[in-house]
């Protein structure tokens, strides 16, 4: 009788403990996975001398991007640059140069072009700027002002791979368009340049 | 084989952006092109062989590492830079090529040409471009000073930029029956041009097929090449 309670108790406390690890693993997993749902989209915060944009990276489909554009943004490399090259209904391009058109030494070396992730150059999106070299971007982006069909990948060759798109603006597409709207003029042999150069004073992350 | 076609890119000493976007262009096709067309206006204006500014020097030394690294470049001249001469392709390994240039490739005649021998309706510039294609006009310019040459440049385009904003742009554009005369003419089935600064692919009627106008765009905001093998044809805008 005693031998039996001791052992229905081991049995109970058994389940007991098994449940109560299940409960914990399963808790835990769900924790895990909120967590990593949450590290997917991280928010961007742009404070600009014109305002704030709030962009949301998509960290699920461009990792590589996202990650160089956070690990720039954390060291505090993209401030005091500005938005130097501006097109009006096409994009407004920054992250490189200072306010006096002076290129600012890159921190990353190239990443790979992830313009095959399906996002589309759509208005409000965020993409790596590069050369014509597909796998060339280090620091600068821009953020498109209208739905840039041409920018998108088609081919992974020199003329098809098209720009990265890694994230999109979910607050502040006025400031955007404030910047695309303001007057350019030629600095340096830049086409396009702004005449009242809009500085970014910093970009936060919140994961 | 494939080959890349460009025009209209006016490459000027106060516009670095471009320069920088050509110079780019060749590098990072030189492994991927056999053959680069350039159309004319390659430059803003060109006032000599003589002239060796930065934008000159850079973009001879940038087409001479195209050419010797195997991509093959070739020539026609424009309204801006018909006075570019043998001496430039010379140094630069590229060859000029007579506007229009015929040639054959998989079966198909292929036509090449600036594009301004079909704006007739533009009469006022045809006369014009008669008088400073003679070789009693180009004999003259070329023998003055390169500051006077490029005074006179620079007073020319003040003028063609004043004259072009006033004109209709329909008498700008091509003639369109002079263009299918030349398609008939010369029995092609492609032809390629760019001067008119408006990209598009035009289809016309073939007595058996479908015939192709390729107009290449201008280099400003954005670039534009297109590029020809043996299975595809594309009209790619690109940005800088």
């Amino acid at each position: 009788m005693k031998i039996k309670s001791i052992a229905k108790f081991q049995k109970k406390t058994t389940l007991l403990f098994i449940g109560f690890f299940c409960l914990m693993s399963c808790s835990e997993a769900s924790n895990q996975q909120t967590v990593l749902m949450e590290n997917n989209m991280p928010i961007a915060t742009i404070s600009t001398s014109a305002g704030e944009i709030k962009i949301e990276l998509d960290k699920e489909n461009a990792p590589i991007s996202v990650d160089n554009f956070i690990s720039l943004a954390n060291s505090g490399y993209y401030t005091d640059t500005i938005f130097h090259r501006i097109i009006e209904g096409f994009m407004i391009q920054g992250g490189g140069l200072d306010a006096d058109m002076q290129n600012k030494p890159s921190e990353s070396d190239a990443i790979k072009n992830e313009a095959n992730n399906g996002l589309k150059n759509d208005r409000g999106t965020i993409a790596m700027a590069r050369t014509m070299d597909p796998h060339s971007a280090t620091s600068q982006f821009f953020i498109n002002h209208a739905d840039n069909d041409f920018l998108n990948f088609s081919s992974e060759t020199t003329q098809g791979w098209g720009y990265a798109v890694f994230g999109k603006v979910i607050e502040g597409m006025e400031v955007v368009d404030s910047i695309a709207l303001s007057p350019t003029m030629v600095v340096n042999g830049y086409q396009d340049a702004p005449a009242n150069p809009v500085t970014i004073n910093s970009v936060s992350i919140s994961e | 084989m494939n080959l890349g076609f460009i025009s209209d890119l006016h490459l000027s000493e106060t516009d670095t952006s471009l320069t920088n976007a050509f110079l780019d262009f060749l590098k990072s096709h030189s492994s991927n092109l056999d053959q680069l067309y350039i159309l004319g206006d390659l430059y803003e204006v060109w006032i000599g062989d003589d002239d060796s500014s930065s934008l000159i020097t850079s973009t001879k030394d940038a087409l001479s590492k195209a050419s010797k690294a195997g991509l093959e470049i070739f020539f026609i001249h424009g309204n801006r830079d018909f006075l570019l001469d043998s001496s430039f392709a010379e140094s630069t390994g590229i060859s000029l090529l007579p506007d229009p240039f015929f040639f054959d490739y998989f079966g198909k005649k292929i036509a090449l040409s600036h594009g301004d021998m079909f704006c007739i309706d533009d009469t006022e510039y045809q006369t014009f471009k008669k008088q400073v294609r003679s070789p009693k006009w180009k004999t003259e310019f070329l023998n003055k000073s390169l500051v006077e040459r490029k005074s006179i440049a620079s007073s020319m385009r003040d003028a063609s930029k004043k004259n072009s904003s006033q004109k209709d742009l329909m008498i700008m554009d091509v003639n369109i029956n002079e263009v299918a005369s030349f398609f008939d003419k010369h029995g092609i089935d492609l032809l390629i041009h760019g001067h008119t600064h408006k990209p598009n692919i035009h289809e016309l009627d073939g007595k058996n097929s479908k015939l192709k106008r390729v107009v290449l765009g201008d280099w400003d905001k954005t670039g534009w090449c297109f590029y020809l093998d043996s299975t595809s044809q594309n009209l790619e805008e690109f940005k800088i």
